[in-house]
C-alpha cells in the first residue's frame, strides 16, 4: 500500500435488514492521504452519517474494511481518530475546561496535568478566560470551537468532521472554517470532511468524493487546487477556478440522480 | 465615554425592571395572604355567631388553641418527630436506593427489560393494600412505616432514573466510546449526571407519597405521630384536633419542599 495514505476504505457495504433489506451503501472505496483535507459531498439520503460512524468504528459494515496506516481497524475505535459533530455535545454539567479535558480525563490523565495542557489550547483558539463558565454562557460559535478544542487536544491524526458548522450563520461559518483549515494545516492533520454543501467542500478541500443516494455511492473523485495559498475562505472563494470545481461537481451530482 | 454612560443608563433601566418585578411579587404576597385571612376570619366569626357548626368543622381560634397546648405539653413536637423520622428516613432509603437502581438498570438491557413487568406490577399496588401486610412482618414500630414509606417512594424513583438514564442523547454516548471510555466510565461520567434532573424530579413527586405512606402507616397502627393526632381527634370527634394535625402536615410538607427545592439548587447548580 502507498506509503502517503493515512485511512482507506476498501469496499464498503452497510445493509439495514428489518424487514426488507436496505443497503445504505454499496461499494465505497476512498482513500485519505497524510496531511489531506477530504470531504465527501452528495444530497441527504447518501448514507454519509452511516460512513462517518463506519470510519469512527462506532459501526460495523456489513462488508469491506477501514485501513489506518495499512493496518485493518474496521469496527473498532481508533485513538487517531478524533471527531466533531453538527451537535457541540458539551456536557451541560461542566465548565468549559472540565469539558475540554474529557477526552483526557477518559484517557486516565490527572485532572491538573489535563488542565496544565488545555492552557495553551485556550490560548490559540482565543477562548482564554472562559475555562470557568458553563456551556450555557457561551454563544454558538464559541461552543463548536470548544468541541474541536475538546477533539485536537487529543491530538488525533485524523479528523473526521460531519455538518460541523452547519448550524451557524453564515460569516462565523467562513470564520470558523477559516480556523479550522490554518489549524489542520499547521498540526499536519488528515481531515475527513462530510457536508451537502459544495461550496464549503471546494473551498476547503484538497479532494472531493460526490456521492449519490439510495444506495450511497461514490459517483466521482476530484482532485481540487484553487491555486491560493491563503486558509482564508473568502479568499480562497475568490479563485478563478472556484466556479468550474463547483460547477463540474453540482453537475455530477445533478446527473447522478 | 458614551460607552460607560449607555452600560450606566442600561444597569439603571436593569434595576427599575427588577425593582418593578419585587413590587409585583410583594402584591401578589399580600392578595393571597389578605384571601386566607378573610377566609379565616369569616370562619371564625360564622362559629362564634353559631351560623357554622363547632362541633362539625371546629374554628380556627379553637384549632390555634389546640396547638399552642400541644406545643406547650410537647407533645406536638414528639408527634411531629415520629412522623418526620419516620417519613425522611423512608423517603431517603426510597428515592435513593429507587434511584440507583433505575440508573443501574441503564447498564443491562436484557435486566431492563426482564424486570419491567415485575416493577410494574409490584408497582401498581396500592400502599393501602399493602400495610396491613408490612405492619404484620415489621411490626408497630417505626421500621414497619419507614418500610411502607421507602415503598411508597421507590417505583417513583426507580423509573424516573431510568427513564432519564434511557433519555442521555446516544450521540455523546459515541463520543465517549470514540474517547475509547468503558462502560463504567460513562455511566458515571455522562449517564448519571445528565439523569440528575430526572432524578430529582422524582424527588420531588416523593415528598407527597412520602408522608401519605407514613400517615396510612400510622392509621393501620400506632401510638404516636400526626397520622396518630389525627385519627384520635376524628375518632373521638375531636374536630379541632384532627384539623390542627391537617395543619401540622401541610407546614411539614412545605418545610420538606423547601429542603428538596435547596437540594435541586446544589444537585442542578449548573442550570440557571
Amino acid at each position: 500500500m502507498d506509503e502517503n495514505v493515512k485511512l482507506e476504505a476498501k469496499g464498503i457495504y452497510k445493509e439495514f435488514d428489518e424487514e426488507n433489506p436496505i443497503t445504505i451503501l454499496r461499494d465505497v472505496s476512498f482513500v485519505a492521504k497524510k496531511q489531506e483535507f477530504v470531504s465527501f459531498v452528495g444530497p441527504s439520503g447518501c448514507g454519509k452519517t452511516t460512513l462517518f460512524n463506519i470510519i469512527a468504528g462506532l459501526l460495523e459494515p456489513t462488508g469491506g474494511n477501514i485501513y489506518i496506516d495499512s493496518e485493518q481497524t474496521t469496527g473498532t475505535v481508533s485513538s487517531q481518530i478524533g471527531y466533531v459533530l453538527q451537535k457541540d455535545l458539551l456536557l451541560p454539567w461542566r465548565t468549559i475546561e472540565e469539558n475540554v479535558i474529557l477526552g483526557l480525563e477518559v484517557r486516565g490523565m490527572k485532572k491538573s496535568e489535563a488542565k496544565d495542557r488545555a492552557t495553551e489550547y485556550f490560548k490559540s483558539y482565543k477562548l482564554d478566560g472562559y475555562q470557568k463558565k458553563y456551556p450555557s454562557e457561551l454563544s454558538g460559535g464559541m461552543k463548536q470551537r470548544v468541541a474541536l478544542m475538546r477533539t485536537m487536544i487529543m491530538e488525533p491524526e485524523i479528523i473526521l468532521m460531519d455538518e460541523a458548522y452547519k448550524a451557524l450563520d453564515y460569516p462565523l461559518k467562513i470564520d470558523l472554517e477559516s480556523e479550522l483549515l490554518s489549524t489542520v494545516k499547521e498540526n499536519k492533520k488528515t481531515v475527513i470532511y462530510i457536508t451537502h454543501d459544495i461550496e464549503e467542500a471546494v473551498t476547503l478541500s484538497d479532494r472531493v468524493y460526490i456521492m449519490k443516494a439510495r444506495p450511497g455511492e461514490i459517483v466521482r473523485e476530484m482532485e481540487i487546487d484553487l491555486g491560493v495559498d491563503s486558509t482564508r475562505m473568502n479568499e480562497r472563494r475568490a479563485s478563478k477556478k472556484f466556479n468550474d470545481y463547483y460547477e463540474t461537481i453540482w453537475q455530477s451530482m445533478g446527473t447522478s440522480k | 465615554m458614551q460607552n460607560t454612560a449607555a452600560v450606566a443608563a442600561s444597569g439603571k433601566r436593569m434595576s427599575a425592571m427588577k425593582m418593578k418585578k419585587l413590587e409585583g411579587n410583594v402584591k401578589l404576597r399580600i392578595a393571597q395572604i389578605g384571601f386566607l385571612a378573610v377566609l379565616l376570619l369569616l370562619w371564625e366569626v360564622g362559629a362564634r355567631m353559631g351560623w357554622i357548626s363547632t362541633f362539625l368543622f371546629a374554628s380556627p381560634g379553637k384549632i390555634c388553641d389546640t396547638l399552642s397546648n400541644r406545643i406547650a405539653s410537647g407533645e406536638l413536637f414528639h408527634d411531629i418527630w415520629v412522623t418526620g423520622k419516620e417519613t425522611v428516613l423512608g423517603f431517603l432509603f426510597g428515592s435513593l436506593l429507587g434511584s440507583f437502581l433505575g440508573l443501574l438498570l441503564w447498564c443491562s438491557e436484557f435486566v431492563a427489560k426482564f424486570s419491567k413487568p415485575y416493577v410494574a406490577a409490584i408497582g401498581s399496588i396500592p400502599v393501602m393494600v399493602l400495610s396491613p401486610l408490612v405492619i404484620i412482618w415489621f411490626g408497630t414500630g417505626i421500621a414497619s412505616k419507614v418500610a411502607i414509606v421507602t415503598f411508597s417512594c421507590i417505583f417513583v424513583s426507580l423509573s424516573s432514573a431510568y427513564e432519564g438514564a434511557m433519555q442521555v442523547d446516544p450521540d455523546l454516548l459515541n463520543l465517549m466510546r470514540s474517547f475509547g471510555a468503558s462502560k463504567f466510565q460513562i455511566f458515571c461520567k455522562v449517564v448519571v449526571p445528565s439523569s440528575m434532573t430526572w432524578v430529582v424530579s422524582g424527588f420531588k413527586m416523593n415528598i407527597g407519597f412520602a408522608i401519605v405512606g407514613a400517615i396510612v402507616g400510622e392509621y393501620i397502627s400506632s401510638d404516636a405521630g400526626i397520622g396518630h393526632m389525627i385519627l384520635m381527634g376524628s375518632n373521638s370527634f375531636h374536630i379541632h384536633v384532627t384539623l390542627a394535625g391537617l395543619v401540622t402536615t401541610m407546614v411539614f410538607v412545605f418545610v420538606l419542599n423547601i429542603a428538596v427545592g435547596a437540594l435541586e439548587k446544589v444537585l442542578l447548580r449548573w442550570k440557571r
